[in-house]
């Protein structure tokens, strides 16, 4: 009689696992229908590899998202998608949106991601996006969130200057790359921490160059980025 | 038939030796992409950059200010970053975007710049 009961459940379960697998199969195939039908791929890429020349950089018009699987947070990209704003204050290629003055340069005209989708659509595109995998990066780096938030304000607003060309605050920092005040809500700490080892494995010509860290220096960053919300 | 696969498959090979593994950039357009940022379209600091950082970035079109700096020093300024010549940290090393043979065009391309 137990024994019938358990099988009974254990039946039970698994269909109900089948059932939520095959779902999200069918929104990972029907989010690809839609990012085809959008045309997403006509601004992003969706396939590496990355440019390797400056002429095709100046030519891209809009991030790569070959690997936003291993990049973005599931909730943000979702909800980024139905509206998105804007991350990059300089667009996506700064080059490319300044304009020229005598003494000083100024941002000129900047759209946000022509993404414009529903609630459902945005749910199957995250989905398929969410399978695009940087294959070399390592996941479960980033386990506890404790760290030194005084030796991390140090390296990212004094030592490393990465604040020359980030925001870590809605209005102090550097322009000419995304925003990263709410990096916590927007990116894997495990992709973050990968990039920041060497951005240049994502995109040969990025204008970040590589800063030579000890790995519990890079993770002390990558912590304090995923604590900005 | 053998014969042209044959030669189709030696201009392939040829063409592939060819092609060096990673393109070497001119330097104006690694100093547009890569230093425009802070250093400005005019190379005189006003970059959209600028009101972030600390200290100044250089002016490099200032022929006092670039005369005072030899070939060395700018080159290891480029390669290895402010902190190795005990300048900002805020001028970042670009070794892992630029070759030395680079970084020497772009030594080049500032005393143009500077015309010094
Ligand atoms: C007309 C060009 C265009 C189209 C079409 C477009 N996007 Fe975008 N997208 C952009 C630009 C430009 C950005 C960068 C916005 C910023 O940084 O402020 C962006 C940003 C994004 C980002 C964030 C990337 C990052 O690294 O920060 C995602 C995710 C995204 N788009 C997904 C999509 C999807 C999915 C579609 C199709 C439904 C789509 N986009 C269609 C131009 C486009
Ligand atoms: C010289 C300018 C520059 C400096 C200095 C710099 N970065 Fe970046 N950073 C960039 C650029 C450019 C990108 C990529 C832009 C893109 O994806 O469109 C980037 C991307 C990032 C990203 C990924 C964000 C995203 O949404 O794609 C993180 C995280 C990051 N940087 C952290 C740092 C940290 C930490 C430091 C200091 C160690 C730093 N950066 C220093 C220019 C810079
Ligand atoms: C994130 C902003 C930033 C970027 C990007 C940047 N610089 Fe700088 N650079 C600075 C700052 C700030 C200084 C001033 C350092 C000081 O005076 O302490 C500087 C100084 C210099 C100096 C003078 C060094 C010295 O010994 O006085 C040279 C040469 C230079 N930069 C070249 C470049 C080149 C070439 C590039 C592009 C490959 C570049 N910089 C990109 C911020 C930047």
């Amino acid at each position: 009689m137990k024994s019938l009961k358990i099988l009974i459940s254990l039946i039970v379960f698994a269909l109900f696992l089948s059932v939520g697998i095959s779902n999200s199969i069918a929104d990972e195939k029907d989010g690809k229908a839609i990012v085809d039908s959008k045309k997403c791929g006509s601004c992003h890429k969706m396939q590496g590899p990355p440019d390797k020349t400056i002429a095709d950089v100046l030519k891209r018009k809009a991030p790569d998202l070959f690997y936003a699987g291993s990049k973005f947070k599931t909730e943000w990209l979702e909800k980024f998608l139905q509206k998105p704003t804007i991350i990059r204050p300089a667009g996506t290629v700064y080059l490319n949106n300044i304009k020229m003055g005598d003494k000083k340069d100024e941002i000129g005209d900047v759209k946000p991601c022509a993404s414009n989708v529903s609630a459902k659509e945005a749910h199957e595109v995250t989905e398929y996006l969410m399978t695009l995998k940087e294959p070399t990066m390592k996941t479960g780096v980033i386990v506890d969130e404790s760290f030194s938030k005084a030796k991390a304000k140090v390296l990212f607003g004094q030592k490393e200057g990465c604040s020359g060309c980030h925001r870590d605050k809605a209005d102090s920092g550097g322009t000419s790359c995304p925003t990263l005040y709410n990096a916590g809500e927007r990116l894997n700490p495990d992709w973050v921490f990968d990039f920041l080892k060497n951005p240049q494995k994502y995109d040969p010509k990025i204008w970040m160059p590589r800063r030579e860290l000890s790995d519990e220096d890079f993770m002390l960053l990558a912590k304090f980025l995923a604590s900005l919300k | 038939m053998k014969k042209v696969s044959l030669i189709v498959l030696s201009i392939m090979f040829l063409g592939l030796m060819i092609t060096p593994l990673a393109i070497a950039e001119k330097a104006e357009d690694n100093y547009k992409l890569y230093c425009f940022q802070c250093h400005g379209s005019k190379g005189s600091g006003g970059g959209i950059n600028a009101a972030a950082l600390s200290t100044a970035p250089r002016d490099h079109t200032s022929a006092t200010e670039m005369k005072k700096l030899s070939d060395k020093d700018i080159f290891t300024a480029i390669k290895e970053g402010g902190a190795a010549v005990s300048k900002s940290t805020f001028m970042p090393p670009w070794k892992s975007i630029l070759t030395d043979d680079e970084i020497k065009d772009m030594v080049k391309h500032l005393h143009k710049l500077c015309n010094c």
